[in-house]
C-alpha cells in the first residue's frame, strides 16, 4: 500500500514551539454525591512551517538614464512561517529583456526610507543569509544595479530578488526533521519557502537637435551676400526621445561684420521684444537668447532673427 | 461527519493516552491528526498520532468515558475546552452545546453572539468556540462512549 501524506500548509499560524494542551472534565452524580473528574492532558507541540513572501514595493518601472549607477529597486521580504527564520537573499538580472541591469549591492533598508545609505543600511552579500525575521515580520530590501551604457531609449530591464529559507525549501510538505525551532521539525509550507519578485527599469533618453539655416535678401531683391543684405537665421530645436527635457535654451551670437536688426527676434513666428523682460527672448547687438524651459518629446521650436551685412 | 463515523468504527485511540485516577467513571482524552492521504490511488482521510503538529493540521479531539462501577452515574456532564491555538471546525458529536465566553454560558452556536470591538455583537462563528459540553442523563454500569470534536491548528 502506497501512502503519500499531503501536508497542509498555512502561513502565519500558531508560533512554532507552542503547546496545544487539552484536558476534558466531567461531573456526574451517584446517588446524592456529585463527583468531578479530569481526563488525562494531551499535549501537542506545534512545529515550524517555513514560508516566505517577496513583493516589489515599486508601483512602476524606474526611469533611468543609460549608464546610470546604483539604481534602486525595493522589495518587501516577509517571514510567512510560524517560527523565527533567516532567508538567503539573491538578486540577479532577469534574462530575456532588452538589457540586463548589473546588480551591484543588496541591502536591508534599516531606516525604511527606500534609499541606500552606506553605513546605515545593512549590506547582505548577494546570495547569503540576511538576519533572522520573526514570524510575520518583514524588512525592505534594496537592490542596486548599474544600467548598461548601451541601453537604448525606452528599453526595459529587470532585476529579481529571491528569498529562500535557510532551514530549507522545496515542495510543500517537505519535512526537515529536527531542523525547526528548539529542535522540532520544520516543514515547507505552500510558498515552498522560496519566493521572488521582480523590479523593472526603463531607460529614458531625450535628444535635442538644433538646426541652423539662413536666408539672404540683398538690396536688389536677390539672395547675394552683399553689404546691406539682410540675413535671417532660423534656429530649430527638435526634441526627441521618451522623456521631456528641461532648461532648453537657444542662443546665438551676431556674426562679425553684421548688425542685429532691432525687433526681428521671433519664436514660432511670434515676435519677441528685444528687452530682457516678460517674454522668452532677449536680443542685443552681441547676440540673442531664448529660454524655452521644459520641452516634451516631439516638440519643435523655431527661433528667427535678422542681421544686416555692414 | 463521514470521517467521524469512520473513526468511531475504525480507530481506537492509540497514542497519548493516560487514564484518570480510578473511580466509577473513567475519562480519557486523546487527539489525532487527520491527514488526506493517497491510499492505493484514492484520497482517503487517515488518522495519525500527532507529534508534532503544524498550523493548518486538522485535529480530532476525543474524550472516551466508561462506567466501570456497579451503579449508574446520572447527570453526566463532560466539558472539553478548545485550546487557544486551535479553531473549532464546527463538527462535533451530536448533542454538544458550545460556549464562546470561556464556559460561562452554553447554547447552540446559532444562538450565541460575540462582542465586537465597537461595542456591538455579531453571530458567533465556529472559530469563536471556547468550550464544548455534552450532557448525558445517565450512564449505566458497564457502558461507554466517545465524544468528539474537530479543530484546526491556527
Amino acid at each position: 500500500m502506497a501512502v503519500i501524506v499531503v501536508s497542509p500548509a498555512y502561513a502565519r499560524g500558531v508560533r512554532a514551539g507552542s503547546i496545544v494542551a487539552n484536558t476534558a472534565t466531567a461531573t456526574y452524580d451517584v446517588g446524592t454525591t456529585t463527583t468531578t473528574i479530569n481526563s488525562n492532558t494531551v499535549s501537542l507541540r506545534v512545529d515550524e512551517v517555513l514560508d516566505v513572501t517577496v513583493a516589489s514595493r515599486d508601483a512602476n518601472d524606474a526611469g533611468v538614464a543609460a549608464d546610470a549607477k546604483n539604481q534602486v529597486r525595493t522589495f518587501t521580504v516577509t517571514n510567512a512561517g510560524n517560527g523565527p527564520e533567516a532567508f538567503n537573499l539573491s538578486a540577479l538580472s532577469v534574462n530575456g529583456n532588452a538589457f540586463n541591469p548589473a546588480v551591484t549591492l543588496v541591502a536591508i533598508d534599516t531606516n525604511g526610507d527606500g534609499i541606500y545609505e552606506a553605513g546605515t543600511d545593512l549590506v547582505v552579500a548577494n546570495g547569503n543569509a540576511a538576519p533572522v525575521l520573526e514570524p510575520d515580520a518583514s524588512y525592505t530590501v534594496l537592490v542596486l544595479s548599474d544600467i548598461p551604457a548601451t541601453a537604448a531609449d525606452a528599453s526595459r530591464g529587470e532585476v529579481r530578488l529571491s528569498a529562500l529559507a535557510v532551514t530549507g525549501s522545496g515542495d510543500p510538505g517537505t519535512v526537515f526533521a529536527g531542523k525547526g525551532l528548539n529542535g522540532g521539525d520544520a516543514v515547507v509550507g505552500a510558498t515552498r519557502a522560496n519566493a521572488d519578485a521582480k523590479g523593472g527599469f526603463i531607460v529614458a533618453k531625450a535628444t535635442v537637435v538644433l538646426t541652423k539655416s539662413a536666408t539672404v535678401v540683398d538690396p536688389f531683391g536677390g539672395t547675394r551676400g552683399l553689404p546691406g543684405a539682410a540675413i535671417t537665421y532660423h534656429l530649430v530645436a527638435a526634441v526627441s526621445g521618451s522623456v521631456s527635457v528641461g532648461g532648453v535654451h537657444i542662443g546665438d551670437t551676431i556674426p562679425d561684420g553684421t548688425t542685429y536688426q532691432s525687433g526681428s527676434l521671433t519664436l514660432d513666428g511670434t515676435a519677441l521684444t528685444d528687452a530682457a523682460d516678460g517674454d522668452a527672448g532677449a536680443a542685443s547687438s552681441s547676440g540673442i537668447a531664448v529660454g524655452l524651459g521644459t520641452q516634451a518629446p516631439g516638440t519643435s521650436r523655431t527661433v528667427t532673427f535678422t542681421v544686416k551685412i555692414n | 461527519m463521514k470521517s467521524l463515523r469512520f473513526c468511531l468504527l475504525a480507530c481506537a485511540p492509540v497514542a497519548l493516552i493516560a487514564t484518570a485516577p480510578a473511580g466509577p467513571i473513567q475519562l480519557t482524552s486523546s487527539v489525532m491528526v487527520e491527514k488526506i492521504a493517497m491510499v492505493n490511488g484514492h484520497e482517503q482521510t487517515v488518522l495519525k498520532a500527532p507529534k508534532p503538529v503544524f498550523p493548518g493540521d486538522h485535529l480530532l479531539f476525543q474524550t472516551d468515558y466508561k462506567n466501570t462501577g456497579a451503579t449508574a452515574a446520572d447527570h453526566f456532564v463532560v466539558t472539553n475546552p478548545v485550546p487557544a491555538s486551535v479553531a473549532y471546525a464546527g463538527e462535533s458529536t451530536a448533542g454538544a452545546e458550545m460556549s464562546v465566553d470561556g464556559g460561562k454560558n452554553y447554547g447552540q452556536l446559532s444562538a450565541l453572539r460575540v462582542k465586537t470591538p465597537d461595542g456591538q455583537s455579531r453571530p458567533a462563528r465556529p472559530e469563536d468556540v471556547t468550550n464544548l459540553r455534552w450532557t448525558l442523563a445517565t450512564i449505566a454500569p458497564g457502558t461507554s462512549g466517545s465524544l468528539k470534536y474537530r479543530g484546526m491548528v491556527k
